[in-house]
C-alpha cells in the first residue's frame, strides 16, 4: 500500500459520551486508513458507532462527547487537535458529508436555491482568499530557494545580487501573466459552457417537441436564445457570430408565438437545429492555450497573430513562451526544488542525530519532567526544520510528530498525578466496602476498579514514536537518489496554476445559480429551474436527499462522508445516487467513506469494508474478502438476515439488541447474540486476527485452538448461486 | 347500497381509483386510474419509486382521503366512491349533444336528442348521489346491520333467561349495542406506518397506544382491554411488563412491533403496511418480516404491503403491482414478475436491485427508463391489459402484440 497516497488515517480512536446515566463508550479504539480514490464502507447496526466515527472526522461531535484517545490524520494535521477556526477550512470544503435524514439537514423556511448557493458563495470568497495566500506563500518559498540555489547565500561570498534580482523579476512576471491568462480563459469558459449547455438543452427540447410532450417551452426557448448569444466569443463562435445572434433574436420572437399557438413547433425545431449545428461545430474546436497566450499578451507588446487554425496558434504561442521564459524558469525552479530538498535532507540528518541523542532521555525507568520538556523542545524544533515547504504531497508522519510527541509526554506526566488520585479513591472506597462487609452487611454498590494508566506503556509509546521517526527519516534519505525533480517541478508549477485559477474564479450569485441548477440536473431533479425556487417541504424524500447530495458536492470536496445516504430512498433512486457517487469519485478522485447497514449497497460501492459492532471494528478487509470469505459471526449474521431475490426460507434474524454501552461487556460484545459463541468470548475480548494480508477479523473462532466452524449454509448457498448466475450471464454474452 | 356480485375470495377491489390534489391552478394526479384486487389471505405488494402514489393509494383505500374518482369495494361493500368520472360524463355528454342538436334537421329530432341528454344527465346525477351516499354512510349501514343482528339475537335470550342471568344478559346486550353502534367497517382495515418513532405518541404508555382503537370502539371494561393488550404483546414477541413503558424506552424493532400490535388488536381483515421495514436495520428488518409472516399464517391476515425494497417485497408478497407516476404499469404474481418482466419500467426497477455479491454488482448494468423514449402513445392510447392469466401490463395494441410474442 506504500505507493498509494493515504488521505486519511484513523488511529486508536476512542470516543465516549457523558450522559446522565453514565459514560457511554461509543467508539472503542478503531483503526483504519483511507487511500486516495478509494471507498471505505463502514457497516453495522444503529448504535455501533459508525456515525460517531464519521462525525469525529468532521469535527461535529455533540457537546457531551469526550475524545479519550487516538488521532485522525488528514493533510499533515491531526484533526482531533485542530482549533475550530482551522476546522472551518476543512469542513465542507475538503471533507464534506451527506447526512442520513435529509429533512433535518435542510432549513425548512429557506428556499432550496438559497440553501444550495449560500455555501458556494461563502466558500467561494474564502477559497479565493485562501488560494491567494497559498499562491503567494508557495511562490515566495520557491523564489527564496531559487535565489539561494542560483545566486548563492546572501551572507556569504559569491552572492550575486543581480542574479537574485533577475529571479525575483521572473517570479513577478510569472505572477503577472498567470493572472492575465486566467482573465482570458475565464471569458472563454463562460462562452464555451454556455455553448455546451445550449446544445444539451436543444437536444432535449427538440426531442420533447417531436414527442409533443414539452413543458415550459417559452421559458426554455428564451433560455437557449440567451445562452446562444452568450456563446459568441473570439475562440468559440466567431465567424458565425452574426448569424447566431440573428437566430437567437428570432428564437426570442418564436417564444412569443409558441405561447399563442400550441402544438406546431416545426419552424422552431428547424431554427433550434440550425443553432445547434453552429454550436456543435464551435464546441468541437480545440481550446487555445491561454497560459501561453497570457504571456504573449502581457509581455510581447504585439497583437496576437491572426491564425485561423487554433492548433497552429497554440504551437506558435507555446514556442514563444518556451523560448522566452518557461524553459528558463523551469530550469531555475528545478534548481530551487533540488536546493530545498537538499536542505531538507541535511536537516533530516541533523534530526536523526538529535533523535538518537535524545532517545536515552525517554528510555530511563522514570522520566524526569525537566529533561523531557527540554528534549521535547529540541526535537520539535529539529523536526519542524526538516519540513520541505515545496513538497506538494505532505509528509504526514513528520507533520504530526510534534503534536503527537507533546501529547504523549503530557499524558505521561498527567497520568502520574491521576494514577495517585485514582488509587486513593479506590482504596477509600474499598475500605468503606470492606468495613460494611465486616459488619455483616451487603452493600448495594460495588467498588469500581481503579483505572491505572500503565506509565511504562506510555513511555514505551514515546520511544516507539521516536524510533519510528528515525526510521522514517532514514527511509527518506535512502530514497534520496531516486527522486524525479523534473516531475516535481512540473507538479509545483501546476499547483501554482491551480491556485491562481481558484483566485480568479469568482463565485457571483449568477454563477452560483447556474452551477446549482447544473448540480440539480446532475443529481436527477426534473425541472430544476422551477424547483430552485421551492421550499424543502415541497420535495419528496428522495428529492430532498438529492438536494442534500448536491449541497455536499457543491464545494468540490476531497473526502466525502456518506452517512446512510440512500436508506430513505427507493431502489431506482438509490441506484442512481450510488452511480452518481461512483461517477463523481472516479472523476474527482474522491475518497469516500460510506456508512450503511445495507450490505447489498456496499457490494456495489466499496473497495474495502469495516464491519463495526459495539464501537469496535470486528472485521476489516477488501470487499471480496468480506463477502466471499467472511470470518466473523456478526458478519455472517448480517449477511444471512437480509433476503435476496431467491430467498424462500425463514429469515435468520439476529436475536436481541446491541449491548448497552454504558456497561460494555467484558468479553466479546457480540457474544450474547452469537450462536457460535465460545466460553472465552464471555471472558476476554478477542484480538484482531490476521487472515490474509488485507483481511482481519476479531473473533476467537480464528484462534488455532478454537473449534472449526464453517460459514452458515445460507451464505455459502448464496455465494454458489450468485456464481452460477454470473457464469450464466457470461455465457449469455 | 350497491352490492356487487364478486368472487367471495376477493377481499378488496379497487376500481379506476383516481386521487387528484389541487396544486396551484392545476391538479396533481397522484393516483390515476388504478385497478387491482386483493384476495383473502394473500399479500399484495405495491412497489414503485417515491412519489409514485403507493402511499396515497394505501391512504385512499383506508379513507384518509376522499377519492376523486373510482370505487373501492371492501368485502363486497363499496366503502369509497368518487364522483369525478360522472361529472366528466355529464359535461362530455352536454358538449357532444350540443353539436348534435345544432346539426339536427328537424324539431322532432332536436326534441329527441334533448330528451336523451336529459336522461344521461339524470342517470349520472343518480350515480353521484349513490356515490355520495355510500362514501358517507357505508359505516353507518354496516353498524346498523350489526345492531339489527344483536336486536334479533338478544331480546329472545333475555326473555328466556331467569333471575340474575337476565340482568347480566341485558347488561351485556347494552354494552354490545353501544359497541355495535360505534363500529365502523373501515376499522377492519388497519395500517402500519413507516416510521416507528413518529407514529407512536411519546406521551402515551404502550398499553394506551395499543388499546386506543378498542377504547374508541367503545370497549369500557378495563380487564378485557388489559387482557387483550397482553395477548397482543405476547403475540408480537414482547412481554407484559412492557405495557407500562413509554415508546422511547424501546429499540426501533420493538417499536415497530408495537405498531403491529396496535393494528392487529382491532382484529382486522386487511392490513395496509406502508413501508413497515424501510426505517429499520437489516437485522431488525428480518425480525419484523418474520413476525408479519407468522401473524399472517396464524391469523389469516391479508396484507397490502407497500415498499420499495424489491428483495423484501419479492420475499414477502404473493402478487406484486408496479406503479409509475400514479399509474399501475404491471401486475403479476411475484414469481412471474421477476421471471418475465414486460413493462420497460419494471425492467429498469429490477435492474436496480443491489445484490450481495461484489463481482456481480460491479458489472451490473442499470436500465434507465424514459417514458418518452420507450413508448409512442401519440396515436394509440395505452390501457391495462392481461397478457397472460394473472399478468397485467399497461400497454397499447402494438406493445400488446410484442409482449404476447415475448411470452410465447
Amino acid at each position: 500500500m506504500e505507493n498509494v497516497e493515504n488521505k486519511l488515517a484513523v488511529r486508536n480512536l476512542t470516543i465516549s459520551f457523558r450522559t446522565t446515566n453514565g459514560r457511554v463508550q461509543a467508539v472503542r479504539g478503531i483503526n483504519f486508513d483511507l487511500a486516495k480514490g478509494e471507498t471505505l464502507a463502514i457497516v453495522g447496526e444503529s448504535g455501533s458507532g459508525k456515525s460517531v466515527t464519521s462525525k469525529a472526522i468532521l469535527g461535529i461531535l455533540a457537546g457531551n462527547a469526550m475524545i479519550e484517545a487516538g488521532e485522525i490524520i488528514y493533510d499533515g494535521k491531526d484533526l482531533m487537535k485542530l482549533s475550530e477556526e482551522e476546522f472551518h477550512r476543512i469542513r465542507g470544503d475538503k471533507i464534506a458529508m451527506i447526512f442520513q435524514d435529509p429533512m433535518s439537514s435542510l432549513n425548512p423556511i429557506v428556499r432550496i436555491g438559497r440553501q444550495l448557493t449560500e455555501a458556494m458563495i461563502l466558500k467561494g470568497k474564502a477559497r479565493q482568499r485562501e488560494s491567494r495566500e497559498c499562491f503567494n506563500e508557495y511562490l515566495k518559498n520557491l523564489k527564496l530557494h531559487m535565489i539561494s540555489a542560483i545566486a548563492g547565500d546572501s551572507t556569504k561570498e559569491g552572492y550575486s545580487k543581480e542574479t537574485a534580482d533577475a529571479i525575483t523579476q521572473k517570479c513577478q512576471d510569472f505572477d503577472k501573466f498567470e493572472y492575465k491568462h486566467l482573465d482570458l480563459e475565464a471569458a472563454y469558459r463562460t462562452a464555451y459552457e454556455a455553448a455546451t449547455e445550449a446544445v444539451d438543452d436543444i437536444k432535449e427540447l427538440v426531442f420533447e417537441m417531436e414527442k409533443n410532450a414539452v413543458k415550459d417551452a417559452i421559458y426554455r426557448i428564451r433560455e437557449i436564445a440567451k445562452m446562444a448569444k452568450m456563446s459568441v466569443q473570439e475562440y468559440v463562435v466567431k465567424e458565425d457570430g452574426e448569424k447566431l445572434q440573428a437566430l437567437a433574436a428570432q428564437l426570442g420572437k418564436d417564444a412569443q408565438r409558441v405561447k399563442k399557438a400550441d402544438g406546431n413547433y416545426d419552424d422552431v425545431i428547424g431554427r433550434l437545429n440550425e443553432v445547434r449545428e453552429i454550436l456543435e461545430k464551435a464546441i468541437a474546436l480545440p481550446e487555445p492555450n491561454f497560459f501561453c497566450m497570457g504571456y504573449y499578451v502581457a509581455f510581447s507588446g504585439k497583437e496576437l497573430p491572426v491564425m485561423s487554425d487554433v492548433n497552429q496558434l497554440n504551437v506558435f504561442l507555446h514556442q514563444y513562451l518556451d523560448d522566452n521564459f518557461m524553459l528558463d524558469f523551469i530550469a531555475d525552479a528545478k534548481k530551487g526544488m533540488m536546493h530545498a530538498a537538499e536542505v531538507s535532507y541535511e536537516k533530516k540528518k541533523e534530526a536523526i542525530a538529535a533523535l538518537k541523542e535524545q532517545l536515552p532521555v525517554f528510555e530511563k525507568e522514570e522520566l524526569n519532567a525537566e529533561a523531557c520538556r527540554a528534549s521535547e523542545k529540541i526535537l520539535i524544533e529539529k523536526i519542524n526544520a526538516t519540513i520541505n515547504k515545496l513538497e506538494i504531497i505532505k509528509d504526514n508522519v513528520t507533520y504530526t510528530f510534534p503534536g503527537r510527541l507533546k501529547g504523549e509526554i503530557d499524558r505521561y506526566f498527567s497520568s502520574i498525578i491521576k494514577n495517585k488520585e485514582e488509587q486513593k479513591r479506590y482504596e477509600k472506597a474499598k475500605a468503606k466496602y470492606d468495613g460494611l462487609v465486616s459488619r455483616g452487611r451487603t452493600p448495594e454498590w460495588k467498588v469500581v476498579e481503579a483505572k491505572i494508566v500503565d506509565l511504562e506503556e506510555v513511555r514505551a509509546d514515546i520511544c516507539r514514536q521516536i524510533e519510528r521517526m528515525i526510521k522514517h527519516f532514514e527511509d527518506s534519505l535512502a530514497q534520496r537518489d531516486n527522486r524525479d525533480y523534473d516531475k516535481e517541478t512540473v507538479a509545483a508549477i501546476d499547483y501554482l496554476k491551480e491556485n491562481a485559477s481558484a483566485v480568479v474564479n469568482k463565485v457571483t450569485k449568477q454563477v452560483a445559480k447556474a452551477k446549482a441548477i447544473k448540480l440539480m440536473e446532475e443529481v436527477g431533479i426534473a425541472e430544476p429551474r422551477k424547483r430552485f425556487r421551492q421550499y424543502p417541504f415541497e420535495f419528496s424524500g428522495g428529492m430532498r436527499q438529492r438536494i442534500v447530495i448536491a449541497i455536499a458536492l457543491a464545494a468540490n470536496p476531497d473526502i466525502l462522508i456518506c452517512d446512510e445516504p440512500t436508506t430513505a430512498l427507493d431502489v431506482t433512486i438509490q441506484a442512481q445516487i450510488l452511480e452518481l457517487i461512483n461517477k463523481l469519485k472516479e472523476e474527482r478522485h474522491l475518497s469516500v467513506i460510506f456508512i450503511t447497514h445495507d450490505l447489498g449497497v456496499v457490494a456495489n460501492m466499496a473497495d474495502r469494508i469495516a464491519v463495526m459492532y459495539a464501537g469496535k471494528v470486528v472485521e476489516y478487509g477488501t470487499v471480496e474478502d468480506v463477502f466471499y470469505h467472511a470470518a466473523h459471526p456478526y458478519t455472517w449474521a448480517l449477511l444471512s438476515s437480509m433476503p435476496d431475490l431467491d430467498t424462500n426460507e425463514k429469515l435468520e434474524a439476529i436475536p436481541g439488541t446491541p449491548p448497552n454501552m454504558i456497561y460494555p461487556p467484558v468479553g466479546d460484545a457480540f457474544a450474547p447474540r452469537n450462536k457460535y459463541a465460545l466460553k472465552i468470548d464471555f471472558e476476554k475480548q478477542p484480538p484482531m486476527f490476521q487472515i490474509t494480508d488485507t483481511h482481519y477479523a476479531a473473533t476467537w473462532l480464528l484462534h488455532p485452538d478454537a473449534p472449526k466452524v464453517e460459514m452458515p449454509k445460507v451464505i455459502m448457498d448464496r455465494i454458489a448461486r450468485m456464481q452460477q448466475k454470473r457464469e450464466e450471464e457470461e455465457d449469455a454474452e | 347500497m350497491q352490492n356487487n356480485h364478486m368472487d367471495s375470495e376477493v377481499l378488496l377491489k379497487v376500481e379506476h381509483l383516481c386521487q387528484y390534489f389541487p396544486m396551484g391552478g392545476s391538479e396533481l394526479k397522484a393516483v390515476d386510474d388504478v385497478n387491482f384486487e386483493i384476495k383473502k389471505g394473500e399479500v399484495f405488494g405495491l412497489v414503485g419509486e417515491s412519489g409514485c402514489g403507493k402511499t396515497t393509494t394505501g391512504r385512499s383505500i383506508i379513507k384518509l382521503y376522499d377519492i376523486t374518482s373510482g370505487n373501492v369495494y371492501f368485502k363486497g361493500i363499496r366503502i369509497a366512491a368518487g364522483k369525478r368520472s360522472y361529472l366528466d360524463a355529464i359535461s362530455k355528454a352536454k358538449e357532444s349533444y350540443k353539436e348534435k342538436i345544432a346539426a339536427a334537421a328537424s324539431d322532432e329530432e332536436k326534441q329527441r336528442l334533448k330528451k336523451e341528454l336529459a336522461g344521461i344527465i339524470e342517470d349520472n346525477k343518480k350515480k353521484i348521489k349513490e356515490a355520495e351516499y355510500d362514501q358517507k354512510n357505508c359505516d353507518k349501514e354496516y353498524s346498523d346491520e350489526l345492531v339489527k343482528k344483536l336486536q334479533e339475537k338478544y331480546p329472545p335470550m333475555i326473555e328466556k333467561a331467569q333471575g340474575g342471568e337476565k340482568q347480566k344478559l341485558s347488561a351485556e346486550y347494552k354494552a354490545e349495542l353501544y359497541k355495535a353502534k360505534r363500529t365502523k367497517l373501515v376499522t377492519q382495515i388497519q395500517m402500519i406506518f413507516q416510521d416507528p418513532i413518529a407514529s407512536l405518541d411519546p406521551r402515551m404508555t404502550i398499553r394506551d397506544i395499543i388499546a386506543e382503537g378498542l377504547v374508541i370502539q367503545g370497549e369500557k371494561n378495563k380487564q378485557v382491554i388489559d387482557q387483550k393488550v397482553f395477548e397482543m404483546l405476547e403475540l408480537v414477541g414482547l412481554v407484559r411488563e412492557h405495557a407500562g413503558r413509554y415508546p422511547h424506552e424501546f429499540s426501533g424493532g420493538q417499536r415497530q412491533r408495537i405498531g403491529v400490535a396496535r393494528s392487529v388488536i382491532m382484529n382486522p381483515d386487511l392490513i395496509i403496511a406502508d413501508e413497515p421495514v424501510s426505517a429499520l436495520d437489516v437485522s431488525i428488518q428480518a425480525q419484523v418480516i418474520n413476525l408479519l409472516n407468522d401473524l399472517r399464517k396464524s391469523l389469516g391476515l391479508t396484507i397490502l404491503f407497500i415498499a420499495h425494497d424489491l428483495s423484501v417485497v419479492k420475499y414477502f408478497s404473493d402478487r406484486i403491482g408496479v406503479m409509475y407516476f400514479g399509474k399501475m404499469v404491471e401486475l403479476a404474481s411475484s414469481e412471474e414478475l421477476f421471471l418475465n418482466p414486460l413493462h420497460p419500467y419494471t425492467k429498469s426497477l429490477l435492474s436496480a436491485i443491489p445484490l450481495p455479491d461484489p463481482i456481480y454488482e460491479k458489472k451490473r448494468k442499470r436500465i434507465s427508463y424514459n417514458p418518452l423514449v420507450e413508448h409512442d402513445y401519440s396515436v394509440d392510447k395505452p390501457s391495462f391489459r392481461e397478457v397472460k392469466p394473472g399478468h397485467f401490463v399497461q400497454c397499447n395494441e402494438s406493445e400488446y402484440e410484442k409482449y404476447l410474442s415475448i411470452l410465447k
